[in-house]
């Protein structure tokens, strides 16, 4: 029985929400209509970061690769990974940027890829503010811009508060930033409001202890991003799909409970009606919740603080704190508290963990304007969980990360299965987060993987991880695509 | 220009080193002071005896001198103190080798060694039944030769006095006398700090007790227990026209202070101004030269378990044994009322049920001896008292003014010797005569020596006759200065118009107590 996203439930489908798997994978497969732009099913993958391209910036083949994987899985619809509209706004180096006209060819040949499968392609223009894991020599003697001068709590980054003028600047680069992806041809742009970056920086009432037009009440602490939306607007005009990753509730005071809270649902309620801007502004809401990154909301799951003791020391030169932290990584005691505190600030939901605040936001901003698409992050790998957050109006779509990279084709899955089967599925590990500071981005749960030994398990996930590699830039012809040259 | 800036979180972690190195360095100059200025050392001794000896009581960090200024003073003042030192005082040495006298004790105190009084200065008496016997120490017995009036004015003057300057210490503590052994950082200290400190200090305590030039010389074994109390610790106007003659003449003999038990609840001090051992111990040690804020709670508590059941000495020669009996007959019917006596087992009976003035108060005018001792006890000065140690456990509560003289138990009363609280009669033999004399009757002695520690084992006292003593180390008790007064404790009822024959009985029983 097809269930459509806007229709009432029955009480009693309400209550044991007990739905056929053809029926939520109905739904799930079922288009998504934005204002401009219509998405084949409710699948998102997720902005995914690995440090596969160019030091300065310049996109690579291994990006290609990797964003054509998740394409041919069979999402609707790839957010790009972080990219930054400036070299300042870097969070790691080696991640292709958006920040110069001659970039576009590049993220041009990325959306040609991405099409051939039928998926569109959605570039997250970022700018990491304070939150700057390596900034690489670019930035090594520079102070990260942000709304605040206050050192970043979780890794000591320093910051400087940005002045008026460059604030300004910083608007113009997003507003460059989204006409490239345009001219690109790609699908739409997302503005990184999320997860502690520069936005949320300024949107933060933790973070932001301004006292000019860019601080204070709420109103005030929106204007920055405000103005990248008509920024971008005046740049890209009313037809270029824009959508916003926000946070629901910032939990600000995960590690240090003496920290500020950060916004509530009701902040960010004001922040959304604002970027409304009358109907001129986003399109879209990507709910997700945390004022850093990590967080224990997001990624939601575990940590690792043996991966942390292995890959967090390409951190100790960033941050005034990076020491501290990594003693406490590595120390037995420290260690097992800091994963207890993990557990504790995190919850027990994990998947649709950000569930409950979209749909709190989605039921307010749709009053307002129908028009306006939610999407919903927060560990999804599950067809009925997928479904349940669409049909009872938490959310439009759901962008997910860590289950793709664990399961690259999981759309394919949910279109027969509610999920992966239990070896298989994303164990939210968070593995993947922490190599990254190290290794290609990939999934390093060796429980997942196929073997009878250890070794036949690293094997296969090496296999795994390497495979974004594959086709390589350079490779030997093989004879027939030799011959097959000669005769042209 | 320079080519290789620290990033800026390497500039921030640069401070954070600097901070983590300046905060360490504080912790430990912090720790460092407070282990060398701060925290105090003292010599822990196993012996009770020792500990009672020796022992810091607390008295040394407001009142003590840097034992190397201590041993160095009777070398600078040689013409004042003659060849023995100290011992001109009557302070006691153990040997002739011991370092310090009896009751004399150490603790380290701002890095510096200082010693001072403690209980056993007091409390500590001599004895010898020949002139060429070597004194037999007697612990917890009346202070029979310290001449503490002496010592204090010799403080009182060094202070004053022009040899007493940086120059001549240092000398005399490097001298062969000494052994000081100063190092140059020593020399620096003890120019600029120890010596101005304790010139300082010798200037202020003649300022305090610059009454005693009124006084009469409290002599060997007595003691001007209150008017140092009250100018030291209250600072009580002491002119004259704050404080009577009568008032300020009160010296008293030292007591002894074994078997403190069966004291506990009986009117103590001469004049049985307070009934707890525990407040009469503390007020002692303030005494001694500790403040309420320095006392060494737990080494007076040491010293109080040792007195507790510390038994009276036997008497060192031979009784008549008849002649005792029959004295014990004399004394059960004249004596035991107010003194109590041993019972038939050989043990003191303190019981106040069978003995029921035992321990409480005499009114003046019965007992009619000096006033003095009485007088100086004033009851501003009980309710100054009453104040000390105020938010602690042991604050004082017990003290109070009386209207006389409290009756002793006379636990071997034979160490005791001179009798009446201020120590006016030589003898328990003498005690037993009318201070008046008439041409039939012998009576008490109106002037005597007095700082001998030779035993008359038949009147039962120190010799007065100056056998074997240089006379100027004699002191001449007279009666007739004020506080000296031999006359009371008297008439039928006290046993002074008993046959002669019957008074030498009693004082054959009064060995054996």
């Amino acid at each position: 029985m097809l269930q459509a996203t806007d229709a009432p439930l029955s009480d009693a489908q309400a209550m044991d929400k007990a739905f056929l798997h053809e029926d939520n994978a109905a739904l799930i497969f079922s288009p998504l209509k934005f204002r401009h732009l219509e998405i084949k099913n409710r699948l998102f993958r997720s902005n995914l970061s690995g440090m596969f391209d160019e030091y300065n910036g310049y996109g690579g083949h291994t990006r290609l690769n990797w964003e054509e994987k998740f394409a041919k899985g069979g999402v609707g619809c790839i957010i790009s990974s972080y990219t930054p509209v400036a070299v300042r706004g870097r969070i790691l180096v080696r991640y292709a940027m958006i920040d110069n006209d001659d970039k576009i060819p590049f993220w041009a040949e990325v959306g040609k890829r991405v099409h051939a499968h039928n998926c569109h392609f959605i570039m997250q223009l970022s700018h990491s503010g304070r939150q700057q894991d390596m900034g690489g020599v670019e930035n090594l003697f520079k102070k990260a811009q942000s709304s605040t001068s206050q050192t970043d709590f979780f890794h000591g980054i320093l910051a400087n508060a940005m002045t008026a003028s460059e604030i300004h600047e910083v608007v113009e680069q997003f507003a460059q930033g989204a006409r490239r992806a345009r001219e690109a041809g790609l699908d739409g742009v997302e503005l990184h409001g999320a997860n502690g970056y520069l936005i949320t920086q300024f949107l933060s009432s933790g973070i932001n202890d301004r006292t000019d037009d860019y601080g204070g009440p709420v109103e005030n602490r929106a204007r920055f991003v405000l103005e990248i939306v008509r920024a971008i607007r005046r740049e890209v005009g009313p037809d270029f799909h824009l959508q916003m990753k926000i946070n629901g509730v910032d939990h600000n005071d995960w590690l240090y409970p003496w920290m500020k809270k950060g916004n509530t649902l009701e902040d960010t309620l004001t922040i959304c009606k604002m970027l409304l801007d009358d109907g001129k502004g986003v399109d879209a809401f990507h709910i997700s919740s945390g004022s850093t990154f990590p967080h224990p909301r997001n990624p939601p799951g575990d940590i690792s603080t043996q991966a942390l003791t292995r890959w967090y020391g390409g951190m100790l030169a960033s941050g005034v704190r990076t020491r501290f932290n990594y003693a406490i990584f590595k120390s037995p005691i420290g260690g097992r508290l800091f994963q207890w505190l993990w557990r504790f600030r995190r919850g027990k939901v994990i998947e649709g963990i950000n569930a409950e605040y979209a749909k709190y936001l989605r039921s307010a901003i749709t009053q307002i304007d129908p028009s306006i698409k939610f999407l919903c992050t927060g560990g999804f790998q599950h067809a009925s969980n997928i479904a349940g957050v669409i049909r009872d109006g938490s959310c439009d779509g759901v962008t997910m990360a860590r289950p793709l990279i664990a399961n690259n084709d999981l759309p394919q899955i949910l279109r027969t299965a509610n999920g992966p089967i239990k070896q298989k599925e994303c164990t939210y590990c968070n593995k993947c987060l922490i190599n990254d500071l190290a290794n290609p981005l990939g999934c390093y749960e060796v429980s997942r993987y196929d073997g009878e030994t250890f070794d036949e398990k690293w094997e296969n996930l090496i296999k795994s991880v390497m495979s974004v590699y594959d086709p390589p830039l350079f490779r030997r012809n093989t004879p027939e695509e030799t011959e097959g040259g000669r005769s042209s | 220009m320079n080519y290789n800036p620290p990033t800026p979180a390497e500039r921030v972690l640069n401070r954070y080193r600097w901070i983590r190195w300046i905060v360490s360095l504080l912790v430990i100059l912090a720790a460092l002071y407070y282990l060398v200025f701060v925290n105090q050392y003292v010599v822990a001794y196993k012996s009770d005896l020792d500990h009672y000896k020796y022992g810091s009581i607390g008295s040394e960090p407001v009142n003590g001198l840097p034992i190397l200024v201590f041993k160095a003073l009777p070398v600078m003042f040689r013409a004042e103190l003659g060849p023995t030192g100290y011992r001109r005082f009557g302070m006691l040495y153990e040997t002739e080798q011991s370092e310090l006298p009896v009751g004399m004790s150490r603790r380290i105190v701002s890095g510096i060694e200082r010693v001072w009084l403690n209980c056993a200065v007091c409390h500590t008496g001599t004895y010898r039944l020949e002139p060429t016997d070597r004194p037999t120490i007697v612990y917890g017995a009346p202070s029979n030769n310290l001449r503490l009036f002496d010592l204090i004015k010799f403080f009182t003057k060094v202070g004053s006095d022009p040899r007493f300057s940086a120059d001549n210490l240092i000398d005399a503590i490097d001298g062969p006398e000494v052994h000081g052994h100063l190092n140059f950082v020593d020399r620096l200290i003890y120019r600029y700090i120890v010596f101005p400190r304790v010139q300082a200090g010798f200037q202020h305590l003649a300022q305090q007790v610059s009454f005693i030039n009124r006084q009469a010389d409290w002599g060997p074994g007595r003691v001007d227990t209150f008017n140092p109390y009250k100018a030291i610790q209250f600072n009580f106007p002491m002119d004259a026209g704050h404080i009577t003659d009568t008032e300020l003449n009160g010296s008293s003999d030292f007591p002894s202070i074994w078997q403190q038990r069966p004291r506990d609840g009986m009117h103590l001090h001469w004049d049985g101004n307070n009934t707890s051992v525990d407040e009469r111990n503390l007020s002692a040690a303030l005494g001694a030269g500790v403040t309420p804020v320095t006392v060494d709670i737990a080494a007076v508590h040491r010293i109080r378990r040792w007195i507790w059941t510390l038994p009276a000495p036997p008497f060192p020669a031979a009784v008549d044994r008849a002649k005792a009996w029959r004295g014990g007959q004399l004394f059960a019917e004249y004596c035991a009322a107010c003194h109590g006596m041993k019972n038939e087992a050989g043990q003191y009976v303190y019981d106040t049920n069978r003995y029921p003035r035992l321990g409480q108060v005499e009114d003046l005018d019965r007992i009619g001896t000096d006033r003095g001792r009485w007088a100086s006890y004033t009851q501003d000065f009980s309710a100054a008292q009453n104040m000390l140690y105020a938010g602690y456990p042991w604050r004082f509560s017990h003290f109070s003014k009386t209207a006389g003289y409290a009756n002793q138990p006379l636990d071997g009363i034979w160490a005791r010797s001179p009798y009446l609280h201020n120590g006016a009669v030589p003898t328990l033999r003498d005690l037993l005569e009318p201070s008046a004399c008439t041409a039939a009757n012998p009576c008490r002695p109106a002037q005597w020596y007095r700082g001998m520690d030779i035993l008359d084992t038949a009147k039962v006292g120190y010799r007065t006759d100056g056998y074997g003593y240089d006379p100027k180390a004699l002191f001449l008790y007279d009666t007739t200065v004020p506080g000296n007064s031999n006359r009371g404790h008297e008439g039928p009822a006290y046993g002074t118009g008993l046959p002669a024959a019957d008074k030498d009985a009693i004082v054959e029983y009064m060995k054996t107590l």
